[in-house]
C-alpha cells in the first residue's frame, strides 16, 4: 500500500470514531467541559504565580505564557492524532491488543484513530494564550511578525517530541503491562517542569530535562533563540533533527517492544 | 467489626503491590521536587510570605505527602467499574448499605496509602530538605484530626462521583476535574491566601481547603485549629449529599454487564 492510501485509510477511521462519539452527546459535553476546567486550572496555577511575583528567574509574564502556551499546542496536536498512545495500558491489561494485532496493517496506524479526541478548550486556550504573549512582546518590539511561523513550527516539533516520549513510555508497558506510574514522571512530571524556565532547576534535573525525557526541546530551547535571541538560528533546523532522531529511535524501541508483547487478556 | 474486616482486606490486598509503589513513591517524590524548586528559584528572589523560603518547602512537603490521604483514593470509589461490569446490581442487594461498606473498604486503603506512601516520601524530604518536626505534641494530634476530616470528606466526594457513572458513561472526567480544583482551590501548590481575592471566596465556600490547606497549616504551627470545625461541617453536610444519592442511585440501577 502507499503512504496515500495509508492516509486515506487513517481519515477514515478518524471520522469513525468522531461519529461514534457523537452517538453519546451528553457525554460529550460533559467531558469537553470538564477537560476545559482541567486546562484553565493548570493555566490559573502558573498565571497566579506570575500575578503574585511578576517575573520568574528574568523570565516576563509573556515569555512565561509563551512556554505554557507552546508546551499546551504541542501536547494538544500529539494528544489529538495519538490520544490511544498515551492509554496504552488499557489494551494491554484487557488484551484488546490482540484484536489490533490481526488486522492488516501497522499496530500504531490501527491504534491512533481508534479514539480521536477533539480538543477545543485546549486549542482555544492555547491559541488565545500565544496570541496574547506575542502580542505584548511584539508590542514591546521583544519580537517581529517572524516570531509567528517560528512558534507554529516549533508546536509541531514539539509535538513530534511529545508523541516520541510517550510511544517510548508507552512501548515499557510489553515488560511491565502497567504504566500509569512511569507515564506520571516521564510525561506528566516532565511536561509541568518545562512550563517554567528550565533554570529554576539544578543542573542534573534540567539536563534530564534536555537529554533523557527532552520535554526542554519543545518550548524552553526554541524560545531561548525566538524570544531571546541567544543561542542562533541553527537552532531551528537542529530542533527537527532532534525531533526526527527522537522518532526515529521510539519508533524502533516500539517495534522491537511488540516482539516482546504476551497477551494477558482474557 | 465487618467493617474493620473490609478495611482490613484492602490493606493487605495492597501490601501484594509494595514494590510496584515504592517505584512509584520515587515518581511522586519527583513531583514535589519539582514543585520545590519552583519556590526554591522565587524565594530567591523575593520574600515569600509567612512561610519564607524554607517554610514554602516545609508547605510542598507536607502537601505532597498529604494528598495520599486526602486526594489519591479510589476513582469513584469503584463505583464506575462495578457498573461497567453489572457488579454494581450485586453490591445493592448486600445487606450493608453502599456507601458504609464501600467506605470502608476505602479506609483500608487510606491506611495503607499512609503507612507507604505519605511517610516514606514525607521522610524523603525531611532528609533531602533538613525540614523540622512541629514543636508541641498537641499539634500531632489536630494535624491526626484534619487528616482524617480529610479523608473522610474524599471519600464522600469521590463516592458522589462514583454515584454520576450511573448517569453518564464519562465520570472519570468528573474524577480528574476533581484533581484539578484541588490542585487549585485545595493549596496543593500555592497557598490559598494568594489567590486572587475572587478566588479565595470560591475556595472557601468549597470543601477543598480541608483537603489540604487546613492540615498543612496546622502542621507548620500556624494558628488554624478553629478550621477544624469546618473540616466537621463539611463532613456532615456531604455525608448527608451521599446518602441522598444513594437513595437516587437505586432507582437509577439498569444491568448493563454480562
Amino acid at each position: 500500500m502507499t503512504v496515500r492510501s495509508w492516509l486515506s485509510l487513517y481519515a477514515l477511521l478518524i471520522r469513525t470514531s468522531i461519529k461514534s462519539r457523537m452517538q453519546y452527546k451528553f457525554n460529550f459535553i460533559l467531558a469537553s467541559f470538564l477537560a476545559a476546567l482541567i486546562q484553565i486550572s493548570e493555566f490559573l496555577m502558573v498565571a497566579i504565580v506570575l500575578y503574585k511575583f511578576g517575573a520568574i528567574q528574568g523570565w516576563s509574564m509573556h515569555e512565561i505564557g509563551y512556554l505554557f502556551a507552546v508546551m499546551t499546542l504541542s501536547k494538544t496536536l500529539y494528544r489529538t492524532l495519538a490520544d490511544e498512545v498515551h492509554h496504552l495500558e488499557r489494551y494491554l491489561v484487557n488484551g484488546e491488543l490482540d484484536q489490533l494485532l490481526t488486522r492488516p496493517m501497522p499496530v500504531l496506524l490501527a491504534l491512533m484513530p481508534q479514539k480521536f479526541r477533539i480538543m477545543l478548550g485546549e486549542v482555544l486556550q492555547g491559541g488565545f494564550l500565544l496570541w496574547w504573549s506575542l502580542h505584548g512582546m511584539m508590542a514591546a518590539g521583544q519580537v517581529g511578525w517572524s516570531a509567528v511561523p517560528q512558534s507554529l513550527y516549533i508546536i509541531v516539533t514539539g509535538a513530534v517530541i511529545l508523541f516520541s516520549i510517550g510511544l517510548a513510555t508507552a512501548t515499557f508497558g510489553f515488560w511491565t503491562t502497567r504504566i500509569t506510574e512511569l507515564q506520571n514522571l516521564t510525561e506528566d512530571a516532565a511536561r509541568t517542569a518545562a512550563q517554567y524556565p528550565l533554570t529554576l532547576y539544578p543542573k542534573w534535573m534540567s539536563s534530564i530535562l534536555l537529554i533523557v525525557v527532552p520535554v526542554g526541546l519543545v518550548n524552553y530551547v526554541p524560545s531561548l533563540y525566538i524570544l531571546r535571541g541567544e543561542l542562533g538560528a541553527w537552532v531551528l533546523p537542529a530542533l527537527a533533527g532532534a525531533a526526527l532522531l527522537c522518532l526515529i529511535l521510539s519508533l524502533k524501541f516500539w517495534q522491537f517492544g511488540l516482539t516482546k508483547y504476551q497477551s494477558t487478556g482474557s | 467489626m465487618l467493617y474493620f474486616t473490609l478495611a482490613s482486606k484492602a490493606y493487605a490486598r495492597n501490601l501484594q503491590y509494595r514494590g510496584a509503589h515504592m517505584v512509584h513513591n520515587v515518581a511522586s517524590a519527583m513531583f514535589g521536587f519539582m514543585y520545590a524548586c519552583i519556590w526554591l528559584g522565587l524565594g530567591a528572589d523575593y520574600a515569600l510570605g509567612d512561610y519564607g523560603t524554607q517554610g514554602m518547602v516545609g508547605y510542598i512537603a507536607f502537601t505532597q505527602a498529604a494528598l495520599w490521604v486526602s486526594s489519591f483514593v479510589t476513582n469513584g470509589l469503584g463505583i464506575p467499574q462495578a457498573v461497567r461490569t453489572g457488579h454494581i446490581s450485586l453490591d445493592l442487594m448486600r445487606p450493608v448499605h453502599l456507601f458504609s461498606h464501600l467506605m470502608a473498604k476505602e479506609w483500608g486503603q487510606i491506611a495503607y496509602q499512609f503507612v507507604y506512601k505519605s511517610i516514606p516520601i514525607y521522610l524523603v524530604y525531611y532528609v533531602a530538605f533538613s525540614l523540622q518536626l512541629p514543636g508541641k505534641a498537641v499539634t500531632f494530634l489536630y494535624v491526626a484530626i484534619a487528616l482524617a476530616g480529610a479523608a473522610y470528606l474524599s471519600i464522600c466526594i469521590n463516592y458522589l462521583i462514583g454515584a454520576s457513572a450511573l448517569w453518564t458513561t464519562e465520570s472519570s472526567w468528573l474524577y480528574w476535574g476533581n484533581h484539578a480544583m484541588i490542585n487549585l482551590l485545595a493549596g496543593f501548590f500555592i497557598p490559598i491566601e494568594w489567590l486572587p481575592g475572587w478566588l479565595q471566596t470560591i475556595a472557601w465556600w468549597s470543601p477543598y481547603p480541608y483537603l489540604l490547606y487546613v492540615p498543612t497549616r496546622i502542621y507548620l504551627g500556624f494558628d488554624d485549629v478553629s478550621h477544624l470545625w469546618g473540616t466537621l461541617s463539611w463532613c456532615v453536610l456531604l455525608t448527608l449529599a451521599s446518602l441522598l444519592a444513594t437513595g437516587f442511585l437505586r432507582r437509577k440501577v439498569e444491568v448493563q454487564g454480562g
